[in-house]
């Protein structure tokens, strides 16, 4: 088990800088998620630690020592792909068997560690087929145990859920996360769905362009986004932002007035679907579409302000399209951004117009 | 055509009756006849590929010395050409897999039993007096009275383990540089390396016959002409970029994750290139093997030009000179080293025929 460090770690691939200074640390034990939309340096930063990637600069630290030289063989680090990567000719015991044969253990310790892992994450039963004759959910499994069959000090997860189908993704995040727990070994994941990371991190690292934007737990995220980038990629369905202009204490957004404390300037109101409410007052707008999505419904508002998002707890629909509603929400609800610098402005907030 | 076009645009229904079997007739005729034109021209245009071969065998275990007849080639047309006819009737009219096997094997069975009344009695082993006799010019030449002026031949199989010896040895130096060298273009980027790239294309175009007097000149200077070796580097050096092309598509179809998975995993680069990404190109590399062992086993025009003594003889010059020799006198034998030579890659290529088929699937990719 490791703590990790990321100081002032840059990496290029000829002039194109992909991570141009990242500092981070990731506690012994802790599972944390790199997210943020493709291309934004998170499957680098992870190729890194992998030691597949050489780092431009900086210093990469395991438990105190700098490991920038360190050949990826020498680092002890368990990966799964996002395509599992699994040898083709070789059937699931000899995949899950590959790294402990350049380790000194004996033929019948390794089948031993084999066994117990393969029980670990129970593929027992596939052990001599072929990647081919596995399901994905199967191949993802026998993955996992080729990534822990070494008792890896860091465990690296690439997008491992994305080639699952919805059910499986949902049972197989949770047996991941267990597992974790279980073995206590640190982890990276990495991915661009913000669902898997709320749901399984400890903490969260969101990345735009190389950059982080925000590290936090995923309450952090969702409630305090630190900035525009964070509100907009956390949160499904998506928050509402709208710009405007304040002045004498009110903004104002497409015709509708709201009364602001704590700000000024040009402003960026997000306003998360589920802290709509339909009331008696509020911004007003016409339903112009329904979706029931079981335990709650989501309707689509035309406002002065563009479409708005508004998501409903219960299963009955109780409005209709077309109709005319009012939208109102509890202040401390609110968010509130400085346009220019796309960042949170901590403790401002807005009121729904009367 | 009004009057018919008007009940198809009005309801299905008042439609009453749909003839489905005579459809389902029409549409069996169709395709029967289809496939039997197809057949046909199939037949027709592989015939003068097959028959030559066909002669050739016939020939070499039919002639005779100093008897330049053709009978036993057009009694054995008469066999075969019907039985190639009947073959294809029998499969265009059986109604069934059962009758088809039926037909096919009546056939099979009369054809046989024709070949062996027409064919069979003038059928004998004798032409292949050269696989124990190294003296077999002498031989032959006697039986017509002509003694004197033989080639000195060596033995048959002496000229046999040359030519395995050279398209082997080439093989394997071939299938290892090849096979790394395209590794190192497939995964690593290096200066030139796209221009390297264009000109294995530009080398492969190039046509080798016109380097052959400086390399014959070169050979001469080195102190490789004559020798076996020297012809095997002129081969390596003229198989090399294609086999290298060719290769090189193989290891682009090998996902990169495999590797980076292998180097977490504990692996060096070359026990993960030999453990994990070697196995992935297993029919590619069959695929060069055995074109190159072929290309080597048929090679001519450089044995030919490089090679002198007649203990350096490969079998495409040991062809040459029988045929150079004896050809007027008794063609069966010629035609017998001709079977001889023809049937180890005749094996080679149907051993190998379903890697072969691959490469042009998985091989060719930029």
């Amino acid at each position: 088990m490791a703590k990790i460090e990321f100081r002032n770690v840059v990496k290029r691939f000829g002039t194109v800088e992909v991570i141009p200074d990242m500092n981070l640390v990731i506690e012994d034990g802790e599972f944390v998620a790199l997210l943020g939309p493709s291309g934004c340096g998170k499957s680098t930063s992870l190729f890194m630690l992998a030691g597949i990637y050489l780092p431009s600069g900086g210093e990469l630290l395991f438990d105190g020592h700098v490991v920038n030289e360190v050949e990826a063989r020498d680092r002890n680090v368990g990966i799964v792909f996002q395509s599992y990567a699994l040898y083709p000719h070789m059937s699931a015991r000899d995949n899950i068997l590959f790294p402990l044969r350049f380790k000194k253990t004996s033929r019948d310790q390794a089948l031993a560690r084999v066994k117990a892992t393969a029980e670990l994450v129970r593929v027992e039963e596939l052990l001599d087929r072929r990647p081919s004759e596995l399901s994905g959910g199967q191949q993802q499994r026998v993955a996992l145990a080729r990534a822990l069959v070494k008792e890896p000090q860091l465990l690296l997860l690439d997008e491992p859920l994305s080639n699952l189908d919805a059910s499986l993704r949902l049972s197989m995040r949770t047996e991941i996360k267990s597992l974790q727990e279980q073995l206590g070994v640190t982890t990276v994941l990495v991915t661009h769905d913000q669902i898997e990371a709320t749901t399984m991190a400890d903490r969260i690292i969101c990345m735009r362009a190389g950059q982080i934007e925000q590290v936090g737990t995923p309450d952090d995220l969702y409630l305090r986004p630190s900035s525009l980038f964070v509100a907009g990629f956390i949160g499904s369905p998506p928050i509402n932002l709208m710009a405007g202009e304040a002045a004498g204490g009110t903004v104002t957004v497409g015709g509708a007035i709201f009364p602001v404390e704590g700000a000024s300037g040009s402003l960026t109101i997000g306003l998360r679907p589920e802290h709509l409410r339909f009331a008696e007052t509020g911004f007003a707008g016409r339903i112009a579409q329904i979706e029931p999505m079981g335990r709650e419904i989501l309707y689509v508002v035309e406002t002065g302000m563009g479409a708005i998002r508004v998501l409903e707890q219960g299963s009955s629909v109780a409005h209709s399209t077309g109709e005319q509603v009012n939208i109102d929400f509890h202040p401390e609800n609110s968010l509130v951004f400085d346009t220019q610098r796309q960042k949170l402005i901590t403790g401002a907030h807005v009121r729904a117009p009367d | 055509m009004a009057a018919q076009a008007i009940p198809m645009a009005s309801t299905a229904a008042s439609e009453p009756t749909v003839d489905w079997d005579a459809l389902a007739t029409r549409a069996r005729l169709a395709r029967r006849t289809k496939a039997t034109v197809l057949y046909a021209f199939l037949i027709a245009v592989s015939l003068p590929i097959i028959l030559p071969y066909f002669w050739l065998v016939t020939i070499a275990f039919s002639a005779k010395t100093g008897v330049a007849e053709t009978a036993v080639l057009w009694r054995s047309m008469a066999v075969v050409v019907p039985a190639v006819i009947a073959f294809w009737l029998s499969a265009a009219l059986a109604q069934g897999r059962r009758q088809l096997w039926i037909g096919l094997t009546a056939v099979a069975a009369v054809a046989a039993l024709a070949f062996a009344v027409l064919v069979g009695p003038d059928l004998h082993l004798g032409n292949f007096i050269f696989l124990w006799e190294p003296d077999f010019a002498s031989v032959v030449r006697s039986r017509v009275g002509e003694v004197k002026g033989a080639v000195q031949f060596p033995n048959v199989w002496h000229a046999f383990g040359n030519s395995i010896l050279i398209a082997g040895t080439q093989t394997v130096i071939v299938v290892t540089v090849a096979s790394l060298a395209a590794y190192y273009l497939s995964r690593f980027q290096f200066p030139g390396r796209s221009s390297m790239l264009r000109s294995l294309l530009v080398l492969h175009a190039f046509p080798v016959l016109t380097l052959i007097v400086p390399m014959f000149l070169m050979l001469y200077w080195i102190g490789l002409l004559d020798t076996l070796s020297g012809v095997i580097l002129v081969l390596v050096a003229f198989e090399l970029p294609f086999a290298i092309f060719i290769m090189k598509g193989f290891f682009d179809a090998v996902p990169w994750d495999i590797e980076m998975s292998a180097l977490t995993d504990g692996a060096s680069r070359r026990q993960a290139f030999v453990s994990v990404v070697l196995p992935q190109v297993r029919n590619g590399i069959l695929a060069i093997a055995v074109f190159t062992f072929i290309r080597g086993w048929e090679e001519y025009i450089f044995v030919f030009t490089f090679l002198i003594r007649n203990s350096n003889w490969t079998m495409s010059l040991y062809m040459y000179w029988v045929r150079d020799d004896v050809m007027g006198v008794d063609y069966g034998v010629v035609s017998a080293v001709g079977v001889f030579y023809l049937v180890p890659s005749l094996i080679l290529y149907m051993a190998a025929q379903r890697y072969l088929m691959q490469m042009s699937i998985g091989g060719v990719k930029g």
